[in-house]
């Protein structure tokens, strides 16, 4: 039988910036507007009530938390404040934290970060007639790279954990 | 007035149409942009792996802003403009927060300063130059044409956060499109989003959001869709094809940015406002307009 | 010299739980001119109260301090029993150690005790040089005034007419009846609204007890508890309230369409008519801001005027305004539905077909717009499938955080109804999030609507859309399957919660009733006095004061009449001493007290000084409520407050500071 942790779950409160997490009854307006519903299955009141009753531990490790596509619909409707978004956005962090699944992709928008200080590099375009252009043949000004002081915060910042 | 700018990262690495119009068509309404260097990522994809980072990273801008001692910040991207919002707020309610950011920043010998005033296009077109005076710009009205407009997710969610437009009415992006002559075709999916935050992790999910709204957009009776944001273009332009692939549909919507379509109508050259660059069929657009 | 008693109390645990009560009473015991100084478990006990009677009459006592809960409280409680004992009550003194201490700093026992030491040590200081006071005693008008003609003005009216008391009914509608007129059914019984309210509005119309003004506004309140006087404006009907039979042919000749407020504008009627389907009176009304003659010159239109055979049509007709003098007033002004255009994302505005519980109603109604038929306002059909969709507005920090507490029996209502009508051709989904039937026979209430295959959604939808034919459809996940429902429904119903009325900080301003966190009227005590605003002679009743259902409206009009009988049975009221005076010699007559009154309690009257004609200030006894913002603003030190004069006042700042030192100067 699942038991709750508590400890966790205060964790992931003293990330969220409010407690109305706890105010959360359930409406299910929510998920009957959830965006990721449909095609990944997320329901953000699950989740909610999940954190609610202290089952925290199961919810870095799976996937579901990152099916959210951020549309915020949750944070602009709920009734009560609860913004099921901040509290997986929440949970993701505690999921990089544990050294969870993590999808790539975001792994490596921190290493190109790092690296170059923007998440892309970048691309040669081809237009629809054709031709192959970046931003020097289109004239488009160069914007200077960020200084190396930058890396060095940049990592001090990725060692700031927010509870 | 002149203004900084914010481009993020989408913009300067491929999104150059968004970039391009902006820059052709501010200068008619006597606004100057100056780049903001040693810019870097904005923070919103690094949200999900650290919540302090990102707020650092959005902060950062603001403190760019200061070296170049102007007031006021032009932030185009949907998503960014979000991210330096929450960052923003974050540092005002969470003296720690704020205390550890300000500290960072000054290791990199920068202010932080959240007096600057941020803009994003719809609401620095439509609030500071104004409808009336985009009329009067318009030498090519677009009489006729009917365009559907997808104003985005992050720029009017959430509400209390300060956004630029009415959550479930929003209407600037629509009088913006009037006012250019056109109009604007109202529709039920009008609030979709178009699933971009989903590409890093769930790529097949994301271009079907795309691609269900691009379906619902085709079945009305428009000419073509707006966006204001380049993640939105990259679903609806780039992707195009790929999310017709998904959802089994062929798809065949002009997306231009706004600032296209604001360009067209001041009888700006297309190419210098990079309508080569859009992925999407906008010659037919462009055929309609030129008619 | 004067003899104190100290009384500290413990009131159970909630004051000796943080602060140490003996330490208090002992410290108390040191302090000069206190002869008793006791400690009790519950001071405002029989025994509690007993003890310091005693001790009024075996020690002679002449001051009594009491450390206690708040003066609110039970201070009468202790002024009676000090009287009883033969003491004048206005020698006892209330120092507050549960709000002020126990309560407030509940994690530092400590540094309580010591605070609850100082307060004592004023309360004493203060008490020393209190002054005995007299009530004086007023007559009062045996008379209410009742505002709202609702369900809830009925009845208290009903209940103080029969009692035998002439009683004054305001409604600003044309017609009594209010919101209970405009309902079909009502619940758990599916009684008909209009067949159990109407013999009220009869009976109202026909006491000779009950003056009954409708069409009329209160615009202003003068006065005090017992001796209140009121303005009344009666707006003009332009037509003779005398002649007019009821006949509507004036209707039926009038040109000008105006929308049907009283069902939710979901119908026209003529801008002369009378208001409903049963009104009280029966006499016909001119809207002037739609009639032609009223809004150009005469000579135009007139048709109603010709069409009245009898007679009673008046253009000229003026507003009058009637003054009453009353001893109480029960407000019973009601409350509105929340408008669910706020809630744009539910389409309320944007869709013909997404309609509230009240236009719902209206189509139930057989003397509605429909004749009764359940059929949708944007094509008139019989709908297939209806949904109703719960706490809208309600429940929500975006909106009203209060529960409507009347939305899911409403809606229960209602969907009962569709499915008694419309039979097993439609499908009807409730969409709700907690359903609450609470009363006596809801719960059964809601298995009935359960038994006639209602089908019950846990949960709620986010958005609305409408296709092109006019239907709407949205998803809503469902709680109990796990499932997403995708719904398609020809009819949406909201549950739309009720709110205080737009107008009613007019209201509050007028008679001087507060209200709420939630801005319904506030009663003095949420348990012990519910019936009551916080100004002495002004009671509430019905929706004004919370939302709630018919059988608690009723009750509590009916609660409400009899406080006001309380109040009125007596003849007589207590008027408290504790209010400003003038010393004349020290008058300059500035004005400047009249100018911060807040109740208009003062007033300028000449008099011949030494030869000399002088303006000075006389103060309203009995409208003064002590507030001592005339005290403090006059620049002569003139105008005093009975037992806050300056020396009982500065006598406490005092004793405040005399054990502490105070560091200053850096």
């Amino acid at each position: 039988m699942a038991k709750p942790n508590i400890e966790a779950r205060d964790k992931i409160l003293a990330r969220l910036s409010g407690k109305e997490l706890v105010n959360c009854f359930q409406c299910i307006k929510c998920t009957s507007g959830c965006t990721a519903l449909k095609l990944l299955e997320l329901k953000p009141h699950e989740i909610i009530k999940l954190v609610n009753l202290g089952f925290v531990d199961e919810l870095p490790s799976s996937d579901i938390i990152w099916t959210c596509v951020t549309c915020l619909k949750c944070v602009q409707r709920c009734p009560q404040k609860a913004s099921p978004y901040h509290v997986i956005i929440a949970l993701r962090n505690l999921a990089v934290e544990r050294e969870a699944k993590v999808p790539e992709g975001y792994l490596k928008a921190v290493s190109q970060i790092l690296e170059t200080g923007q998440v892309d590099t970048y691309q040669k375009i081809v237009t629809r007639k054709m031709e192959t252009v970046d931003r020097e043949c289109l004239k488009l000004p160069k914007i200077s790279a960020p200084k190396e002081s930058f890396q060095a915060v940049f990592m001090k910042t990725m060692e700031e954990r927010t509870a | 007035m002149k203004t900084a700018v914010f481009w993020g990262c989408c913009i300067l690495t491929s999104q150059y149409a968004y970039e391009m119009s902006l820059r052709q068509v501010l200068p008619k309404f006597d606004i100057d942009l100056v780049d903001l260097h040693e810019a870097t990522c904005c923070g919103d994809p690094i949200k999900s792996v650290n919540d302090f980072t990102a707020n650092y990273l959005a902060a950062r801008a603001l403190s760019l802003v200061s070296l170049t001692g102007l007031e006021n910040l032009l932030v185009p991207c949907n998503r960014c403009h979000f991210t330096i919002s929450e960052a923003k707020k974050a540092i005002q309610s969470n003296a720690k927060i704020g205390q550890k950011i300000l500290g960072l920043l000054k290791e990199e010998g920068l202010e932080y300063n959240p007096d600057i005033k941020m803009w994003h296009t719809i609401d620095l077109l439509h609030d500071y130059v104004g409808l009336e005076r985009i009329k009067k710009a318009v030498t090519k009205p677009l009489k006729g044409l009917k365009m559907a407009s997808h104003v985005g997710c992050q720029i009017i969610r959430y509400t209390d956060l300060g956004r630029v437009d009415d959550a479930e009415n929003p209407k600037k992006l629509d009088e913006l499109i009037e006012a250019l002559g056109a109009e604007a075709v109202d529709y039920a999916e009008k609030l979709d989003c178009c699933g971009a935050a989903l590409m890093r992790s769930h790529p097949d999910s994301a271009l079907s959001l795309a691609g269900s709204k691009l379906k619902a957009v085709q079945n009305l009776p428009a000419d073509g869709m707006v966006v204001s944001c380049p993640d939105c273009q990259l679903m609806f332009d780039a992707k195009q094809k790929d999310a017709g692939t998904t959802v089994g549909a062929k798809l065949k919507v002009s997306v231009v940015y706004y600032t296209q379509l604001l360009g067209l109508a001041l009888g700006i050259d297309e190419k210098k406002l990079g309508l080569d660059l859009n992925q999407s069929p906008v010659d037919q657009l462009q055929a309609k307009i030129c008619a | 010299m004067t003899r104190i008693g100290v009384y500290v109390c413990h009131c159970g645990l909630n004051i000796a739980g943080v602060v140490d009560v003996e330490k208090v009473a002992e410290y108390a015991k040191t302090m000069q001119d206190v002869v008793v100084s006791k400690h009790y478990a519950y001071m405002c006990s029989e025994h509690g109260q007993h003890m310091i009677q005693e001790d009024i009459r075996n020690k002679k006592l002449d001051r009594i301090v009491i450390a206690t809960c708040s003066p609110r409280m039970h201070e009468e409680t202790f002024r009676r029993a000090v009287a009883e004992a033969g003491l004048n009550p206005y020698l006892t003194e209330i120092v507050n150690l549960r709000e002020h201490v126990s309560w407030a700093h509940t994690h530092e026992p400590k540094k309580a005790t010591e605070k609850a030491k100082a307060l004592v040590r004023m309360g004493v200081a203060r008490a020393r040089v209190l002054e005995p006071l007299e009530r004086r005693r007023v007559s009062v008008e045996k008379s209410v005034l009742v505002v709202g003609g609702g369900i809830a003005g009925i009845q208290a009216s009903l209940d103080l007419a029969n009692a035998g008391f002439p009683v004054y009914l305001v409604e600003k509608a044309p017609s009594i009846g209010g919101r209970m007129a405009q309902l079909d059914k009502t619940f758990p019984t599916l009684d008909c609204s209009a067949c159990i309210l109407t013999p009220k509005m009869v009976d109202v119309a026909k006491h000779p007890n009950i003056t009954m003004l409708t069409n009329a506004e209160v615009t202003n309140v003068k006065g005090f508890v017992g001796n209140y006087e009121a303005s009344i404006l009666k707006k003009p009907r332009y037509v003779d309230e005398k002649r007019c039979v009821g006949c509507e042919l004036c209707t039926k000749a009038c040109p000008v369409k105006v929308p049907d407020r009283f069902n939710e504008n979901l119908t026209e009627k003529r801008a002369i008519s009378i208001y409903s389907a049963h009104a009280v009176p029966k006499i016909a009304t001119i809207n002037p801001d739609h009639c032609l003659r009223l809004k150009h010159d005469k000579g135009v239109c007139g048709k109603c005027q010709e069409a009245c055979e009898a007679k009673a049509i008046n253009f000229e007709q003026q507003p009058e305004t009637i003054q009453v003098k009353v001893g109480g007033v029960v407000l019973a002004v009601g409350s509105e539905v929340f408008n669910a255009s706020e809630m744009a994302e539910l389409g309320y505005g944007r869709f013909k077909n997404v309609i509230s519980n009240s236009e719902f109603e209206r189509i139930s109604d057989a003397s509605g717009p429909t004749g009764g038929k359940i059929v949708t306002p944007k094509d008139g059909k019989t709908p297939k499938t209806i949904a109703f969709i719960q706490c809208v507005g309600s429940r929500d920090k975006r909106f009203h955080e209060y529960c409507c507490r009347v939305g899911c029996m409403v809606t229960l209502k209602q969907a009962i109804l569709a499915r008694e009508k419309i039979h097993e051709n439609v499908t009807i989904y409730v969409c709700y999030s907690d359903m609450r039937a609470f009363g006596k026979g809801y719960d059964e209430f809601y298995r009935r609507a359960r038994d006639m295959d209602i089908d019950f959604v846990a949960g709620l939808p986010s958005e609305i859309h409408a296709a092109s034919d006019g239907s709407l459809y949205f998803d809503v996940y469902d709680k109990g399957t796990n499932k997403l429902l995708q719904i398609r429904a020809d009819l949406v119903v909201l549950g739309a919660g009720l709110v205080p009325n737009s107008d009613l900080a007019d209201i509050s301003a007028m008679f001087h009733a507060s209200r709420s966190a939630d801005g319904f009227l506030l009663e003095a005590h949420p348990k012990l006095r519910p019936l009551e605003s916080a100004t002495a002679g002004v009671f509430l009743a019905g929706t004004c004061q919370g939302p709630k259902d018919i059988p608690d409206t009723v009750a509590q009009a009916s609660g409400a009449a009899a406080k006001a009988l309380d109040l009125l049975s007596q003849g007589e009221i207590e008027l408290e001493p504790l209010r400003a005076i003038v010393d004349e010699d020290l008058c300059s007559g500035c004005r400047i007290c009249v100018s911060v009154c807040p109740f208009l309690a003062i007033e300028m009257k000449a008099d011949i000084v030494e030869g000399k004609e002088k303006s000075m200030a006389e103060v309203i006894e009995a409208v003064c409520q002590g507030c001592g913002l005339c005290g403090s603003a006059c620049p002569t030190g003139a105008i005093k407050i009975q037992q806050y004069n300056n020396k009982q006042v500065m006598t406490q700042v005092d004793a405040a500071l005399a054990e502490t030192c105070a560091e200053g100067g850096k």
